[in-house]
Parts: C-alpha cells; sequence; structure tokens
C-alpha cells in the first residue's frame, strides 16, 4: 500500500489534533499559583435523576466546609443544545437539587446562569431541556450569559495570547461559582469537564455561536486563560448519566451512576477524567491546571463519600483521542 | 399570500413596553434588567419603530450613528473595542434609507464588502482542504464571521447578504457587491444539514449530521428569498414548516414566521400562537420583544429586511 502525499497530511493532521490536548505545555504562563495545599473530593452513588437527589446532594455537600451565608451563588450548568435522546445538558433536577440546598445553607441569593455555545436561542433550550419550567416552579432566577451585561476582563494567564475577554457582569460579581458540568467526552478537546464547561460565560453576543474565537485561540488554553480568570468555587458535576463517543452533542449516553464533588477544579476534572477511564496527566489543560490551579495528583486529593472505582471498559472516544484511554 | 391580521391590541401592548424600554441614550439593553445598550436590540427596536407611532426612532437612529466605529464597522455594544462585528450588517439595515445617515451606511457597506470568513486566505483554505477536514465543508465557498479572524457562520452571512442586497446601485466602488453576495449565497448552500435546514453552520462533523436550528434555518430562508427553486432552499423550508409548529419559544418562532412569510407560506395558525403565548411583554429579552413585533406584523418587516413579495 502506497502513502500518498495527501495520506500524510491528513494523517499528520488527525495526530496533531490529538497532540493538541495530551501535550503538556512547555513554558508556565500564569500569573499566580492558586493551588491549595489539598483538595476534597466526593463521588456520590446515585442511579437516576430522582427527587431523592436533593437528599444525596445535600448529605454530599455536608463533607465539606462550604460557608455561603449571605453570598451570591451562580449555578452554571452546562446547558448547549437539546436533541431528544441525547445526554448533552446538565439535567435539570440536580440543577435544582443544588439551588435548593445552597438556599438552605442561607446563600443570599442563588441564580442559573448560562451561555449556550450552539443554540442562539436560549429560552428554547432552556424550554425543550424541561429547565424553564423547573425554574419557574421554583422561584429560581435565569441569567442569560449570552446577553448579559459586559466587562472588559484581563485574563491571569496567558496561554491564548489574548489580554482580556469581555464577560459577563453576573459571573464577575459573584461571591461563589458552582460548575455543575456533564460529565462527556468532546471531539475537540478530548473531554468536557467543570474547566470547558466555562467557555459558557463567554458571551454569545459579543463572539458568537459558536464561541469561534476560543477554537482559534486554542481549546485548551482558552479553558486555562478563562478558568485562571474565573474562578471556579466548587463543582458538581453530572455523572448520573454521562456521555461517551462522538459527544459533546452526538456521543451516547453512559449510565456512570455518578455525581462528583469538588472544592477544587482540577481535582474534580482529574477525578471526572479518571472514573472515565482515562488518563488525566493526557489532558493538558488538566497537566497544565495542576501547575497553578489546583491538584490533579490522587495524593493532594482526599477523597470522601464513596470509593473510587475504574470503570472495566473506559469511555468510548473519537480516533484522534484513544491515547487517552487506560485501556 | 393572504395578510394575516392580529389583534392590534397584542401589537400595541408590546410597541408601547419596546418604547418603555428605550434608554435615554437612544438605544435598547439587550434585557430588560440592563442598562448597558447594545447594537443588535437597538437595530430590531429602529426597524420595528420606524412605522409605529410610539418610541423615538429619531433618538434610535442618532444613537447608531453616534456609536459606529472610524472604520465604518458598528461594535456590539458602545465602548467596545472598535474592530467591528456582525452586528454591521443590522446597523445598516436599522437606518433604512435616511438620507442624512447615507454616508454611515455606505462606509458601514464598503467595511462589510471587506469582511470575510477567515477561509477566505489561501492559507487557511489549504489547510481546510488537507489537514482540518472534521468539519465537512467547502472553503471556497466564504461568507461572513461573527468577529475578526474567525471562520464564516450562517447568521452574519445571512445578514449581511440581507444588507448588501438593499444597495440600489452597483456604482461607487460597490461594483462588487453581486459576486460578494452570491460567494455569501453558495456558502449558506455549502452549510446546509443534510436533512434540510441550518444550524450555526456544521452540517456535518466527524461524519455525522448536525440537527439544524429553527431559527438560525429562517434566518438564512429570509436571505435566500429570491432563490426559492434550489433544492437547499426547499428543503429548508419544508424543515422550517414542518418545526415551526412545535417551537416553545417566542424568538425562534418569530424568526419562523418572517421566513415561511418570506417563502409564502400559511403563517396565520403560527401568528395566533406567538400572539397567544403567555407574558409577552415581560420577555426579558428586548431582541425577542422587538422581533414577536416584527412577526406580528410582518408585511413591514418584511420590507424593512428588504424581502419583496
Amino acid at each position: 500500500m502506497s502513502l500518498t502525499r495527501r495520506d500524510f497530511l491528513v494523517g499528520s493532521a488527525a495526530l496533531a489534533a490529538g497532540a493538541t490536548v495530551t501535550t503538556p505545555f512547555l513554558l508556565p504562563k500564569y500569573h499566580s499559583d492558586q493551588r491549595r495545599k489539598r483538595s476534597r473530593v466526593a463521588i456520590l452513588d446515585s442511579q437516576q435523576y430522582s427527587q431523592h437527589l436533593d437528599q444525596i446532594l445535600a448529605a454530599g455537600l455536608r463533607l465539606f466546609p462550604i460557608d455561603v451565608r449571605g453570598k451570591t451563588v451562580v449555578l452554571k450548568p452546562n446547558l448547549v443544545d437539546y436533541i431528544p435522546g441525547n445526554a448533552i445538558n446538565t439535567h435539570p433536577v440536580l440543577v435544582l437539587a443544588a439551588a435548593e440546598s445552597f438556599r438552605h445553607m442561607g446563600a443570599k441569593s442563588v441564580v442559573v446562569a448560562e451561555g449556550p455555545g450552539h443554540q442562539r436561542d436560549t429560552r428554547l433550550v432552556l424550554s425543550q431541556s424541561r429547565y424553564e419550567q423547573c425554574l419557574r416552579d421554583e422561584k429560581i432566577r435565569f441569567i442569560d450569559l449570552n446577553r448579559d451585561e459586559l466587562i472588559r476582563t484581563q485574563l491571569r494567564a496567558g496561554y491564548t495570547g489574548m489580554k482580556y475577554l469581555w464577560l459577563p457582569r453576573t459571573v464577575l460579581e459573584a461571591d461563589f461559582i458552582v460548575s455543575m458540568p456533564k460529565i462527556k467526552t468532546h471531539h475537540w478537546s478530548g473531554v468536557t469537564l467543570s474547566m470547558k464547561n466555562m467557555f459558557g460565560v463567554i458571551p454569545g453576543s459579543r463572539y458568537g455561536w459558536p464561541k469561534n474565537i476560543l477554537h482559534w485561540k486554542g481549546i485548551q488554553e482558552s479553558i486555562l486563560d478563562l478558568c485562571a480568570t474565573v474562578p471556579i468555587h466548587f463543582v458538581i458535576a453530572d455523572g448520573i448519566v454521562a456521555m461517551e463517543g462522538n459527544g459533546p452533542l452526538n456521543g451516547t449516553p453512559r449510565p456512570l451512576g455518578k455525581i462528583v464533588l469538588a472544592d477544587d477544579p482540577v481535582a474534580a476534572d482529574a477525578t471526572c477524567v479518571r472514573l472515565m477511564g482515562f488518563e488525566p496527566g493526557r489532558i493538558a489543560h488538566i497537566h497544565e491546571g495542576s501547575r497553578f490551579m489546583g491538584n490533579a495528583h490522587p495524593a493532594l486529593i482526599d477523597e470522601v463519600g464513596e470509593t473510587f472505582r475504574p470503570p472495566t471498559t473506559p469511555f468510548q472516544v473519537v480516533q484522534e483521542f484513544q491515547s487517552l484511554r487506560l485501556q | 399570500m393572504r395578510t394575516v391580521t392580529t389583534d392590534p391590541i397584542v401589537l400595541s401592548d408590546l410597541l408601547a413596553e419596546l418604547a418603555l424600554r428605550q434608554l435615554p441614550c437612544g438605544g435598547w439593553a439587550a434585557l430588560a434588567s440592563s442598562s448597558q445598550p447594545a447594537i443588535e436590540p437597538t437595530c430590531y427596536s429602529a426597524l420595528v419603530l420606524g412605522s409605529a407611532s410610539v418610541g423615538d426612532i429619531e433618538r434610535a437612529q442618532d444613537f447608531l450613528l453616534r456609536t459606529q466605529n472610524p472604520n465604518g464597522s458598528w461594535p456590539v455594544f458602545p465602548g467596545d473595542d472598535q474592530e467591528g462585528g456582525w452586528v454591521t450588517s443590522l446597523a445598516v439595515m436599522a437606518l433604512g434609507d435616511l438620507a442624512w445617515a447615507i454616508p454611515a451606511r455606505m462606509q458601514g457597506i464598503h467595511w462589510l464588502l471587506n469582511f470575510s470568513g477567515r477561509e477566505s486566505n489561501w492559507f487557511w483554505k489549504w489547510k481546510f482542504r488537507t489537514a482540518d477536514r472534521h468539519v465537512r465543508f467547502d472553503p471556497d465557498k466564504y461568507g461572513w464571521p461573527w468577529f475578526p479572524d474567525t471562520v464564516s457562520w450562517v447568521v452574519p452571512t445571512a445578514f449581511s447578504i440581507l444588507a448588501l442586497d438593499q444597495i440600489p446601485c452597483a456604482c461607487d466602488g460597490l461594483e462588487h457587491v453581486a459576486s460578494r453576495i452570491d460567494c455569501g449565497i453558495q456558502m449558506l448552500f455549502d452549510r446546509a444539514c443534510p436533512g434540510g435546514g441550518w444550524n450555526a453552520g456544521n452540517g456535518v462533523v466527524y461524519g455525522t449530521a448536525l440537527a439544524p436550528h429553527a431559527d438560525d434555518t429562517a434566518i438564512a430562508l429570509l436571505a435566500l428569498n429570491d432563490r426559492v427553486q434550489h433544492p437547499v432552499v426547499q428543503s429548508g423550508v419544508q424543515y422550517l414548516e414542518r418545526v415551526a409548529p412545535t417551537l416553545s419559544a417566542p424568538s425562534s418562532l418569530a424568526w419562523a414566521i418572517l421566513a415561511l412569510a418570506a417563502h409564502r407560506r400559511p403563517i396565520e395558525p403560527l401568528s395566533n400562537s406567538l400572539a397567544a403565548f403567555p407574558d409577552l411583554s415581560s420577555i426579558e429579552d428586548t431582541s425577542t420583544l422587538a422581533l414577536v413585533c416584527l412577526a406580528l406584523d410582518q408585511q413591514r418587516a418584511l420590507e424593512v429586511f428588504g424581502v419583496a413579495l
């Protein structure tokens, strides 16, 4: 079989796409080391989106010394688009359970905020994915981050080369930001978890749908710059039904039966990646994030809740990211 | 096509609410709770209020003229960077045929003619042909991006086509308008979803056909209102007719009504559904409120978008 020049170029490009996810950055480009000495992660068992979820979550949150009394809490779910039967979005029942818990914990206000990256009609996604009714019933305010007031914000890392971004006021003025990702594979970034979830704070009205500037500046680089600038104070990751394969939209639902809580986004994502059967050090933004944003190494993470068990079969991924899998 | 008569009380209430939201600067904010004016809601509101007896349309037009960038483009909001963006096409349309706004419109049009997706450059064409092939598209067919230094997408391309289509002549440096419009139209054809309709602009990714969106489809169909015989347009209209009765959000439904009216499809049940939406005047998103007004007065709306019936 002969290798044509075209085959060579295409093959090189495919390898390069995977390599951008797995190749570590050579030089640190962060402004400050934000890592805590030790991080805490809780893995909670939950097989379905039932009404008991609020009790499960409340018990899980009690494992952390969180004080949100008098604070404005922003819950940032992953709400991208709606395709019937696809496990794309953070389930609204989990978001409601989180809102209920933080209200009980004394938060001054709890809002749900998101700027969908694919669908311009935010209200349509809210309606189709059952958020609209749930939020209305529970009197929880929703902020469309694609159309919120914008503030020019200096970035606190320099991986993209961008000096600043226009970011939503709601996020910048929040006291306590909770990233609530859906645990999914992603055909551009390998995985999409609590850090990648923050792409949703980039305003579509300013940068478009999808938020294409972040792809041009490098997805891994953009995740690092954004998360260095907009702090994630807590993570509640929805892995009850996750997604594998050609995520973030067209993958296959993968029942995982887990919710991951963490006080550190890097620790949260590293743990989620292990639950998916991947090696966290092979994801560039997690590897680099562990140098200044949080802890990825198990020795620096206190596990509470259920005991971690790797999956018998790693999550399926698109061809470029096969190297992420441990088996 | 039958003219749809919507309850005038509904429309007048919505127009009054829209007028109330006008800020002292003359513009409108994206959200009712905000005081930061933005170009997109201002343009839709100006298009609506151009023929209404409420609101201060002159102050709105003056706001648009004051916020134009030195390079002829418009920012997304006052205070934004001055490189310009996708809202330029909306501002060009919102200024209409005002005599005193002609120089500003012409500057905007010239900027649009020089603004294109990054794939129009030979290097990126080569990259997308040889290396970066996970998204299926033809880089020779380019339109307009949302934001400089990114690739073309469906909505900014459709708005730019609508704006450039309103130019009355091909003189004074505008000789290339027709070819630029045609390139944009070819790009829209190329980026359609395989089953009909459009999303943001990725029809097939990793070999998987992606789902269309109603609002993106509708805006593309408005721009393609004179290509009714093209099979891509026909399948887009069929998709939109199929999905429109199921839409549970006013913005997508409003766009669907405008597009189907432009393609001479029956819209009366859809208009009735839109008018019956609960709490229309308390819609937080001002662009949506203005679009609902446009959809409830669709004949005038199609005129301002340059669609001839």
